[in-house]
């Protein structure tokens, strides 16, 4: 997968991060997945098709997920419900709308579908044909994995 | 005992949600994510304003809009929205009162949508994420104008 796919990811996480949640964030080692690879629980998955076609997929477990929704509504949520959803929903529409942003820039023209969030235990995911390379980010409220799967359309 | 009233601040001002004669600016929020839109009503009331009502796509906007005017002063609206999206709800909404104040949110990434907004009458926009300072700024001054 082309490095210019991935810079936009991580750079846009980050701000978004830095802004809506604060704290100290440290990128983890960046890896590839194979094709099928288990998820942490709380998956929003947004969907990229035109110059590029693939999937971001924004991956924690349902605490992380807990913590930072907390955080940005500036209450204790006690339980993942609707609210808590809706929030991570749009963190993770907030990160790809950046990316794309700088991707734009860079000449790519695609469109995003709207972020749909997965919950459950022992998922798993596979992208059919697509490297997925993971960037893991720690935060005070735990770790968040951005998975990327993009490729040119052939 | 002595009340906060007794010591006026030369510090304090009034607060951005009031008008001149000390009624509430109106707002109806017109956005999806119940995230967006909590977030939106709780910089806005923190200022006074009234939230009219809450609107979760483009077609509810629109019928609340014409079920409350003339009592909305200012609309903020979600571009990208199911049922009906945020572009041709400002189109029906200015269709029905070419005075609307309408102010459009979007994601990064939507510029030709914002631009498209704003030639199709929207008087500002507002880029995600929601910053407390620049929503009140650009909420005045849509008021002010």
């Amino acid at each position: 997968m082309r490095v210019e796919y991935i810079n936009p990811f991580v750079e846009s996480a980050f701000n978004v991060l830095k802004e809506v949640v604060g704290g100290e964030l440290t990128r983890g080692d960046l890896y590839l997945k194979s094709t099928t690879h288990p998820v942490l629980g709380i998956t929003v998955i947004v969907g990229l098709a035109g110059d590029v076609e693939g999937s971001v997929i924004i991956d924690m477990s349902e605490e992380t997920a807990l913590a930072i929704a907390s955080v940005m509504n500036g209450e204790e949520l006690s339980d993942f419900d609707d609210l808590g959803k809706a929030t991570i929903s749009e963190l993770a529409n907030m990160i790809t709308a950046q990316a794309v942003t700088k991707l734009y820039d860079l000449g790519f023209k695609f469109d995003l579908t709207p972020p749909a969030m997965i919950t459950g235990q022992n998922l798993e995911v596979s992208n059919a044909g697509v490297e997925t390379l993971i960037v893991p980010v720690d935060m005070p409220q735990g770790k968040i994995e951005i998975n990327v799967a993009i490729r040119e359309r052939g | 005992m002595k009340t906060k009233s007794d010591f006026p601040s030369i510090n304090e001002r009034p607060p951005e949600g009031l008008k001149e004669d000390g009624s509430a600016f109106s707002v109806l929020i017109v956005d999806d994510s119940m995230f967006v839109a909590k977030q939106i009503g709780q910089i806005l009331t923190s200022e006074e304003f009234k939230i009219a009502g809450t609107a979760g796509n483009g077609e509810e906007g629109l019928e609340k809009y014409k079920e409350m005017y003339p009592n909305i002063d200012l609309v903020t609206m979600d571009i990208t929205m199911p049922k009906m999206d945020g572009v041709t709800a400002l189109t029906k909404i200015l269709e029905f009162d070419k005075e609307a104040k309408i102010i459009m949110i979007s994601a990064l990434g939507k510029q030709d949508l914002v631009k498209k907004s704003l030639m199709l009458g929207a008087k500002n926009y507002i880029v995600k994420p929601l910053d407390r300072k620049r929503v009140l700024e650009r909420v005045i001054s849509v008021l002010r104008q």
